[in-house]
């Protein structure tokens, strides 16, 4: 069951800023959080629940980047219009995390801080080469995605900073694909596939499969050696797969990934 | 009152009604039994073990005793003078772990407290000491030579068949020497004579893992002990046969003993026979207050699931494919109590082959004890365990016999009337015609795209209903409405209207004027259980007589306040048609009688083994289903593409109802052929939660979905009805794993078919199978 723990309900981003801390936790839709906490792994005495900061609400744009709020919900990224017009591999990426239930109360931010491997958002900003900002009250700073996660469940934020914002530069310009092969309620194995604008390079991102995604950049699709990608790759042996089938089945997802591209080209 | 349409023969019965508890449970009104409160109520939870096998050195609790809100913490030692264990076949199962620990999960102590939250941070702090004993985590480890025992003592057995009540006294002394806790066997004829002269012989080994049922509602009960009266809410399936384990366990009377069973949030059989009510109740017996006990998910998995087993197959046949000699062995893992199992293993044995001529047969059926956690009944009720053997065993011969599958059924299904346990019902169901309706459904609507697909079926029969013992009362009202009381729960399956439907028909009143009122063991009729789709045949039965009982009394009432003899009274809508032409009705009937505008006529109808339900089993209940699945070569996972189910029912009070069922039933039973398994890794559950334990979602749905009903009146219930509710469920593993072997051209030797295994069968290297080619090569 649930421990008992304080709710506090700020809605200025200074305000929750000054509460979070060691036992006091961010928390956005709960979903990985309460289950923690419901297991006993996390015990914090305090919750800082970010629902009602309006800053932390907002999807926007700023010229050709896209500006996501780290409360921001997958339900409404999924169903968000502007995202689908110009980005829409991450809309797609959103319509299919975990459940209704999931994507409904769980947030972008929730998602990243709690760094989770199994995450397919996590891969496609890899991919994207998305950054992220982090707040706390004495400042700011902003940290590409692949820097910001460490490991299984580990990040660099420290516990008195908020993630405030998700920002893809130049998004107008990105097209991708995302393909997942999903068993359970997580990804086994998720592949992104972007091209930064019509010429530009490809970035391949490879998640779900070990601790934090692989990224790599091609100039063409041509360069892609499924087999050596999968290769690189550090499969956690779980219920969903062993090494092998792992390892097998990033082979298979790349190359239906760059095929799935190369129709893109084609159309 | 509708009326009657050409071609109708019923009133009620037969017609798609809107279910009674629909909308509230749709908005959430609907009571559960995790809503019931109590006044002064405490809250419990569990200490539980955190080994597979030890002996409990000592329990120190005082640490968890002196924190704040913890009222009381209860060991085995506390219960001293009460009768601690219970098992409705063998007494085996200690209400609080005494001496040793035979599971992890298993209840060690109770801790009490004013919340829940108090007692939940108290359970820390209760130090148990174990000394570890070598584990048996499997029945293969189980059986082995020299294991260690699971049980040192035997207790006292209750004969399965006659289902006495369990004797209390002395049952100890007596020393087991081994795992076994129940053996069922089944044999006629002479299979050793066969194997030699047989055209071919055909052997499979085939596993069925460990599951759970995954009702939404976690086991929960709220118990109140007072002055030698004994009230327990409960999510219990068979609320009077946990008042009896209650009523054992205290040395009370039945009748001071309560138990009431609102909604249950599903069960599936897993909330069978007792389960977390004697906590409750002998926690409440210690503090004297009420005491409320609320299972997660996770202690849930631990409390029950289904028999795992390990199924060996060989079966004879001439060269025309007739079936000469069948030979099953069946090993049931059942964790470290018998609960059950020793039932479904019985069952089990009588399912496993098939509804078939097998002039010789021979079936050996173990339920083992391990140190895993208690197995007891689920949907299918050892039917799925062995089906997936016997029929993808039948698959197999078809192949090596080069005679097509259904055309090798037809050949060897029992003929309408024919015995398949010998001296027992002969079935009540034209399985040729069902067989006709799933190969039709299958051909007509094939996919085009025929790459990596194939479509398979399968089919079974069970001997269903359970010992037929049920009661109902009906009491026709001042006003002519009806309240029916039974014993029988409503978890779901729609007895609530199928039973409301049943009076309102034979009554001749409108369905809105019946209410049904159920499970409460101090106020409504008497039930046996709820399951083996006995409710709507058996209840149903019990319900038509007590109607007719309360129609007789009416009729008498109403000649001697008329004045005329009851032979001069008809019957008629909602009343009676009196000489002369005049009607009265039941309410002016009631009141005329008492003279006064109060009153009300009770039915009564019983229902023993005699008659129409003399011979065992009450009905056979049919499982006839047929699956097309396509498979990804390179990922392995499996898309069931389409889905034929035949209701095989008798008589569809509630047709919408029984596709439903059905098609729940299916989903259900692709969810064990697809995704479903609970896994060891030493000495606990590497998934015993909801996250990785997968169930089957709406996206598995297949995408065609043909739900037949077969209405031939031909079951003993009321209008020729048969249950259902099982039967679909029982025989899909086998059509999925035939459908996933005639793809890759191998046999798989266990389900869940997940995709990694798959994978690994359709790249594993070894000698192939019969089924001939690939329907398409592999992709790269
Ligand atoms: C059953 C299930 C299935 C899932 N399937 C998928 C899937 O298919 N694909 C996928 O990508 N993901 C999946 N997820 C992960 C899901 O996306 C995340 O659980 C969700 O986004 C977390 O967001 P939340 O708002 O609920 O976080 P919370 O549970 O509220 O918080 C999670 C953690 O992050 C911290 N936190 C939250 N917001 C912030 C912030 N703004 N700044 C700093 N720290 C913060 C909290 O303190 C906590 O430690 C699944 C999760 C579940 C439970």
């Amino acid at each position: 069951m649930l421990p008992p723990f304080a709710l506090e309900r700020p809605d200025r981003l200074e305000d929750a800023l000054a509460l979070i801390g060691d036992d006091c936790l961010p928390y956005c839709g709960g979903t990985e959080l309460l289950m923690a906490m419901k297991l006993n792994v996390l015990r914090p005495s305090c919750l800082v629940d970010l629902k009602g900061i309006a800053a932390l609400a907002r999807v926007e744009w700023r010229g050709d980047s896209l500006v996501i709020g780290g409360a921001v919900r997958h339900a409404s990224l999924a169903a968000d219009a502007e995202i689908s017009r110009s980005l829409a591999v991450l809309t797609v990426v959103e319509q299919r995390v975990g459940n209704a239930r999931v994507r409904t109360q769980g947030s972008i931010g929730g998602n990243l801080c709690f760094a989770e491997p199994r995450s397919d958002v996590a891969t496609l900003l890899a991919a994207l080469g998305a950054s992220i900002t982090l707040a706390s009250s004495t400042g700011q700073r902003r940290i590409a995605i692949t820097d910001f996660v460490l490991g299984a469940y580990e990040t660099v934020r420290e516990p008195t900073e908020l993630l405030v914002e998700v920002l893809v530069p130049s998004a107008r310009l990105k097209s991708g694909v995302y393909l997942k092969h999903q068993y359970a309620e997580r990804p086994t194995v998720g592949v992104a596939l972007v091209r930064e604008g019509e010429n530009g390079v490809w970035r391949l991102a490879v998640g779900a499969v070990g601790d934090v995604p692989i990224v790599i950049e091609v100039s063409s699709l041509d360069e892609i050696d499924a087999e050596a990608v999968a290769d690189m790759t550090d499969p956690i042996e779980d219920i969903s797969g062993g090494v092998d089938y792992k390892q097998h089945l990033v082979a298979v997802y790349v190359r239906r990934a760059v095929q799935a591209a190369a129709e893109d080209l084609g159309a | 009152m509708p009326d009657l349409e050409p071609g109708q023969t019923h009133l009620h019965a037969g017609r798609s009604v809107l279910r009674p508890d629909l909308i509230e449970k749709v908005t959430g009104a609907a009571q559960y039994c995790v809503d019931i409160r109590r006044s002064g109520m405490l809250h419990a939870k569990i200490v539980r073990s955190r080994r597979a096998h030890a002996r409990i050195a000592s329990i120190d609790t005082s640490a968890a005793r002196a924190m704040s809100g913890v009222v009381a913490v209860i060991v085995a030692s506390d219960l001293a003078g009460l009768f601690a264990r219970f098992g409705h076949i063998v007494p085996d199962h200690e209400i609080l772990a005494s001496g040793k620990v035979r599971y992890y999960g298993e209840p060690v102590a109770i801790v009490v407290a004013d919340t829940e939250a108090a007692a939940s941070d108290a359970l820390d702090y209760v130090d148990v000491d174990y000394e570890d004993l070598p584990a048996v985590m499997s029945a293969e480890e189980a059986l082995a030579p020299g294991a260690p025992l699971v049980h040192e003592e035997q207790h006292r057995r209750v004969d399965v068949d006659s289902l006495s009540p369990v004797e209390t006294g002395a049952d100890q002394g007596e020393l087991r020497t081994s795992n076994v806790a129940h053996e069922a066997t089944l044999e006629w004829g002479d299979v050793d004579s066969v194997w030699p002269v047989a055209a071919a012989v055909v052997e499979n080994r085939m596993h069925y893992p460990m599951l759970y049922a995954y009702a939404m509602e976690p086991y929960n009960a709220v118990a109140s002990f007072d002055e030698g009266r004994l009230e327990v809410d409960s999510t219990a399936q068979h609320p009077f046969m946990v008042r009896d384990d209650l009523a054992r366990i205290f040395s009370l009377p039945l009748a001071a003993v309560t138990v009431r069973a609102p909604y249950l949030g599903g069960g599936y059989g897993s909330k069978s026979y007792t389960k977390v009510e004697p906590l409750a109740a002998v926690a409440s017996w210690r503090t004297g207050r009420p005491v409320k006990l609320v299972l997660d998910v996770e202690e849930s998995i631990y409390t029950t699931r289904a028999d795992s087993a390990e199924v060996h197959v060989r079966s004879a046949f001439d060269d025309q494919g007739h079936i000469l000699a069948r030979e099953i062995d069946i090993v049931m893992d059942s964790g470290a109590y018998a609960d059950n199992s020793p039932l479904v293993v019985a069952k089990s044995v009588n399912r496993s082959f098939g509804p078939y001529r097998v002039p010789n047969l021979r079936v050996r059926g173990r339920s083992v004890y391990t140190n895993t956690s208690p197995a007891s009944s689920y949907r299918g009720f050892g039917a799925p365990q062995g089906v997936l053997a016997g029929e993808t065993n039948l698959e197999q011969a078809a192949d090596r016999l080069g005679i097509d599958s259904a055309e090798l059924r037809r050949r060897n299904l029992v003929r309408p009337g024919e015995e398949i346990l010998h001296g027992k019902r002969g079935i009540d169901a034209d399985l040729p015609a069902d067989l006709e309706m799933v190969v039709g459904a299958l051909r007509e609507h094939a996919p085009e795209d025929q790459s990596w697909f194939a479509s398979a079926m399968a089919c079974s029969a069970s001997d269903a209903g359970a010992f037929p013992v049920s009661t109902a009362t009906v009491r026709v009202q001042a006003d002519g409405s009806v309240i029916v009381l039974s014993g029988s729960t409503e978890m779901g399956q729609g007895s609530r209207s199928a039973l409301a439907q049943i009076a309102a028909e034979e009554l001749r009143v409108e369905l809105r004027v019946v209410t049904v009122r159920q499970s409460d063991t101090g106020a409504t009729a008497y039930e046996r259980t709820t399951g083996a789709s006995r409710t709507t045949t058996l209840t149903g039965l019990a319900l038509q007589r007590a109607c007719q009982d309360a129609l007789s009394k009416l009729r008498s009432m109403a000649a001697e306040v008329k004045g005329c003899s009851a032979d001069e009274i008809a019957p008629s809508p909602a009343g009676f048609a009196l000489p002369g032409g005049d009607t009265i009705s039941y309410g002016e009937v009631v009141r005329s009688w008492f003279g006064a505008a109060a009153g009300e006529v009770t039915g009564i109808g019983l229902l023993r083994r005699e008659g129409a339900t003399a011979k065992m089993p009450p009905f056979w209940e049919i499982g006839m289903i047929g699956v097309g699945c396509r498979i990804d070569p390179a990922t392995g996972a499996i898309a069931v593409e389409q889905l034929v189910t035949v209701g095989d029912v008798g008589f569809a009070i509630n047709p919408q109802a029984v596709e439903a069922q059905d098609l729940g039933a299916a989903t259900q039973g692709l969810g064990c052929a697809l995704f479903e398994e609970l896994l060891y890794d030493g000495p606990q559950l590497m998934n015993p939660n909801i996250v990785d334990y997968r169930v089957p979602r709406m996206r598995d749905l297949p995408g065609r979905i043909d739900a037949m009903l077969a209405e031939r009146r031909d079951g003993v219930g009321p209008y020729g009805a048969k249950g259902s509710g099982e039967g679909a469920l029982n025989p899909i593993a086998a059509a999925v794993a035939t459908a996933v072997a005639r793809v890759v051209g191998r046999w798989p030797d266990r389900v869940p078919l997940t995709p990694e295994r798959v994978w690994r069968l359709i790249n594993e290297t070894g000698p192939d199978d019969t089924t001939g080619d690939r329907s398409s090569p592999r992709e790269g």
